[in-house]
């Protein structure tokens, strides 16, 4: 095992396995349901304070990957075992630790069938989060990827709401058939750079434009089903509404970042002019999520359903300011992500709140919630202004980033202008607002008619407790963003330097020198 | 030559053979000892019969380094591909043997059923070893003449009997048309020998000629059929379904180990100048192999069906590193085939675990509730079924891996996009059973039989699975060693 980091120390790995090896022993030797719901909570909070130093020890002056392992795992193939994490990464991975805490307390009553099950899915599918997040190998990456499937399957089936099997076997098959592609764009670039996986060498090797292009395609499909770009987003509604409460937090909250970090890890620095060259299809695909997907969200009668919608909203304000290309824009879609991953949890977790007491999610079930949980109200709301993106919320960071960043773009080859592009983005600002407000409205306002409504007790100590530090982050990052930008700035500017500087004379220049070499070979 | 000393005369050149005359005769004198077997304590026969392979299996590991021997004046050979293949027949064999034990007790419990095995072992081990093709066609009569026998030995089942009368008569007519292709290819060369017919064919450099595509054709239709490639697979479900299960396990996993190690001899040494033709033909069938098995077995109801189409497609797979032509794809078929047998015998001895007192527990309905039943035995079903999907941390991802990355590295971009469309459309059908398992209410109680040996089965493979999947490398290192010196 080679260690090139700050700590000496294998932190990433242990980050990605303590969740695993804790439930491997909870597995083993802890019985009783309260006793796996606290030793699961004292696994999750222990990896959280594990992932904690990444963020500590960080050197934002770097663009280099930090915290570096590396070790043979596969020699025949070349496979190696290579973690490390720059500030594009690092963030995601301590957000995964955070929010697995807030699942596991979030499960802590509503779960009560196969709890153990239930933790260890739960601690598994953080050590593939991680993982993803930490993977410098791109078989180990797949590896990681692939392999969140299985608890996943299991969380959204086993504990899920009616139409369980079919959400999660849909979700399912598309993840699998997207990412099957990944898997031969990823062989090809193994024989292509000559006989490695290694996510840094790809970047360094210069692909000429057609295996750019094709292997773009594989990598779009893979990661467009994740995100979920429009038109493949059809599992996540569904997925979403019969997941679990704490199944659709984690979904949102890391789930669909993974793939907007494939883009941010693979399309952009590994396929430059591949991904100059998709701008047009990127921002459009962007736009109509951003658009269109706003107005279905409006439409919708259950509230796991129209959250669901607003994250593929959100997300295509995250593709939109990742093929902006400026710094700016890319901050904002990190931001973004992160923001993201805060909001919408946080929101899935006053949804679950509320089904926790009455057992549905439809809309017209409620009416005048803030009569009976006054408190509640006050976090809903909260949540609710944060997702419209309201000035001193981290959303609001993201989105204005991303649109000042796509005004400094003017890509000349789009044929409209990028402030029409930033125009049409503006006005989910609008339809966010319209749809989080007109649920709210719905479901807290208004006066107290429903017999089930008036049973409603206000939240517990433990539930308002796992808002308080999405709270605190929501605002901290809205007023304060500066040390998370800080963190990756380098890193984004890397990321500009490598998608702006094409790869064509390189790989012309190596078809030249090909013949010569060989020449002189025989 | 050979590191090994015996302590009695011993011709050099019969050396080669140490496994299969240990397996010969003991099996004979097993035949014999049985007979004063009581009824009660045929489990010592199958106790015996694993001994016998144990000893095999030693003499080969003993002549592993002896590396790439021939015999009987090159009809015969021993080297590291052969080794390796013998290995895993061995332990499908002696795997299939003890998970039998149980299901036996219930049956008419003779100890010939064992010895059948031996001696279906035997003629595929025969078959891996040919390199002549009278060797070959004797080695897979000798196995088939067993299996038929087998597959047919729930006398008073009927549809067991359907499925052995099927079976026979297709494979007979398998066998008849590798014989005929046999012929042909005699006509040509004048020879029986895998090299003597490859130097023919390559000094008259006529590979158009009708009568060597002819005996190509029908030699090719003949091993499809034993290692169920489309189209020759129809006999596959019934002969599965009909089948005592572990005779299905010792059916899923031996033969393919044998037909395909002789698929990839004679396109290596027989047929070197019809490279062309031969790959053309195996592409054909692949790409209707992967199809057939994959989407017949969503329509499946019972498991061993499902598992009988499941086989066929990932038959499909394997073909692909046939197809790739390379160290890499023969290493991968190597690494493919172990790592589906741990699988298969592991799904297996559960089904066998799930049969007690007249219920089958073959439907896949039966597999509603396992997990709140029998967690331990449901985990397993799901490790081994997620794997069978190619989903990673579990070894079935390495198994595709192999063969696809040596697929892509001969060129074949396009078979593999077409393979894994297939490996997403077999994910589908295995984790429909995971959902049975795990989200569906429990219809039917089971007693379970209860039986350790079958419980270390169980557990050993699925521990197999895990650690094979994180950590395949000893394994590759293996295969990729077992094929040095094949082309």
């Amino acid at each position: 095992m080679e260690l090139h980091n700050v700590l000496d120390f294998p932190i990433l790995s242990l980050s990605i396995f303590l969740p695993t090896l804790g439930a491997l022993i909870i597995w083993l030797f802890v019985r009783g349901d309260n006793a796996v719901r606290w030793a699961s909570l004292i696994v999750a909070v222990a990896t959280f304070l594990v992932t904690l130093p990444l963020v500590l020890q960080f050197d934002s002056t770097t663009s280099h990957m930090q915290f570096e392992e590396f070790h043979h795992w596969i020699p025949a193939f070349n496979v190696n075992y290579q973690l490390g994490v720059d500030g594009i990464s690092m963030p995601f991975i301590v957000l995964t630790s955070l929010l697995t805490v807030i699942c596991i307390i979030s499960a802590w009553s509503c779960i009560q069938s196969r709890v153990k099950e239930y933790m260890i899915a739960f601690l598994v599918l953080e050590t593939t989060l991680i993982g993803v997040f930490s993977a410098l190998d791109a078989i180990l990456f797949y590896f990681f990827w692939e392999a969140m499937l299985i608890p996943m399957y299991l969380i959204i089936g086993i504990w899920g709401g009616k139409n369980r099997v079919y959400a999660t076997i849909k979700f399912f098959l598309y993840t699998l058939a997207g990412s099957l592609l990944m898997l031969i764009a990823v062989l090809a670039m193994y024989f292509k750079a000559g006989h490695t996986f290694s996510l840094l060498a790809f970047m360094d090797y210069p692909f000429d434009f057609t295996w750019q292009f094709w292997i773009w395609i594989a990598f779009f499909i893979a990661f467009a089903v994740k995100v979920p770009m429009w038109p493949v987003h059809t599992w996540l509604p569904d997925a979403h509404t019969e997941a679990p409460t704490a199944g659709s937090v984690i979904l949102a909250g890391i789930l669909l970042k993974m793939g907007a970090y494939g883009f941010l890890r693979f399309s952009l620095p590994m396929l430059p002019d591949a991904s100059q060259y998709f701008v047009p299809l990127m921002v459009g695909l962007s736009l109509v999520a951003i658009v269109y997907i706003s107005l279905v969200a409006m439409m919708q009668t259950d509230m796991k359903r129209l959250i669901a919608y607003s994250s593929i909203a959100h997300m295509g304000f995250v593709t939109l300011g990742t093929f902006m290309f400026t710094q700016a824009a890319l901050e904002g879609a990190v931001i973004g992500m992160i923001s993201h991953g805060f909001v919408a949890a946080a929101l899935f977790l006053c949804v679950g709140v509320m089904y926790d007491r009455l057992h549905t999610r439809e809309i017209g079930d409620y009416g005048g919630v803030v009569n009976v949980m006054p408190v509640f109200a006050a976090v809903m709301l909260f949540f609710c202004m944060a997702n419209i993106a309201l000035p001193g919320a981290s959303a609001f960071v993201g989105e204005i980033m991303v649109l000042i960043g796509t005004f400094e773009a003017a890509p000349a080859h789009l044929g409209v202008s990028a402030m029409w592009i930033a125009v049409a983005a503006a006005t989910s600002v609008i339809l966010s607002a319209c749809y989080t407000l007109w649920m709210y409205k719905r479901v807290v306002m208004g006066d107290l008619v429903k017999d089930s409504v008036k049973t409603m007790k206000d939240m517990s100590f433990r539930e308002f407790g796992y808002f308080v530090p999405l709270m605190i982050l929501t605002l901290w990052i809205g007023f304060y963003p500066l040390p998370v930008l800080d963190l990756l700035h380098v890193s984004v500017s890397h990321l500009i330097d490598q998608v702006s500087t094409s790869k064509l004379d390189a790989a012309a220049a190596l078809l030249q020198a090909m013949p010569a070499a060989e020449a002189a070979h025989h | 030559m050979a590191n090994v000393t015996f302590p009695f005369p011993f011709p050099d050149h019969l050396i080669t053979l140490l496994p299969e005359m240990i397996v010969a005769v003991l099996a004979m004198t097993l035949l014999l000892v049985d007979l004063f077997i009581s009824k009660e304590n045929k489990i010592w026969t199958a106790y015996m019969a694993v001994i016998t392979i144990v000893v095999a299996a030693i003499a080969t590991i003993q002549l592993y380094p002896v590396g790439s021997i021939e015999a009987f004046y090159g009809f015969f050979v021993f080297d590291p591909f052969a080794a390796f293949s013998k290995l895993l027949l061995f332990a499908a064999t002696a795997i299939s043997i003890l998970i039998s034990i149980d299901y036996m007790k219930d049956e008419n419990h003779v100890g010939e059923y064992y010895v059948l095995m031996l001696f279906a072992m035997l003629g595929m081990m025969l078959m891996i070893s040919a390199t002549n093709f009278i060797i070959l066609y004797l080695g897979m009569e000798l196995m088939a003449l067993c299996t038929y026998v087998l597959v047919g030995y729930q006398r008073e089942v009927l549809r067991s009997n359907e499925a052995a009368l099927k079976y026979f008569i297709l494979g007979a007519l398998s066998s008849g048309m590798l014989l005929y292709g046999i012929t042909f290819l005699y006509g040509v060369s004048g020879s029986f020998d895998y090299s003597d017919v490859g130097a023919a064919l390559h000094a008259t450099g006529n590979a158009s000629d009708p009568a060597v595509l002819l005996g190509l054709v029908f030699l090719l239709a003949g091993l499809a059929f034993k290692v169920s490639m489309a189209p020759f697979h129809m006999w596959t479900p019934d002969a599965y379904e009909g089948a005592p299960t572990p005779i299905t396990a010792f059916m899923s996993v031996a033969p393919k180990v044998a037909g395909f190690v002789v698929i990839v001899r004679v396109a290596v040494d027989a047929l070197p100048a019809m490279q062309t033709e031969y790959m053309t033909i195996l592409t054909g069938m692949a790409i209707l192999t992967m199809a057939i098995g994959n989407l017949a077995a969503i329509a499946q109801r019972n498991i061993k069906r499902m598992l009988a189409y499941s086989t066929v497609g990932h038959v499909g797979f394997v073909v692909l590193g046939v197809i790739a032509g390379n160290a890499d794809g023969y290493a991968g078929i190597l690494v493919y085939l172990s790592i589906y047998m741990v699988m298969t015998l592991g799904i297996f001895a559960i089904i066998i675990l799930m049969r007690r007192e007249g219920i089958q527990g073959e439907l896949l309905d039966d597999f509603a509730g396992l997990s709140k039943v029998r967690p331990g035995y449901a985990l397993a079903m799901g490790l081994f079924l997620f794997s069978l999907g190619g989903i990673p941390f579990l070894a079935g991802f390495w198994a595709k891996y192999a063969v696809f990355i040596a697929a892509i590295e001969a060129g074949h971009v396009y078979l593999v996009l077409y393979a894994l469309l297939f490996s997403a459309v077999g994910a589908f059908y295995y984790i429909r059973v995971v959902k049975y398992i795990y989200f569906d209410e429990a219809r039917v109680t089971f007693e379970f039989t209860e039986s350790r040996v079958m419980q270390a089965t169980v557990a050993i493979t699925a521990v197999a699975i895990v650690a094979l999947g994180l950590y395949p490398d000893p394994l590759m290192d293996a295969c990729k060693a077992a094929v040095v010196g094949l082309i």
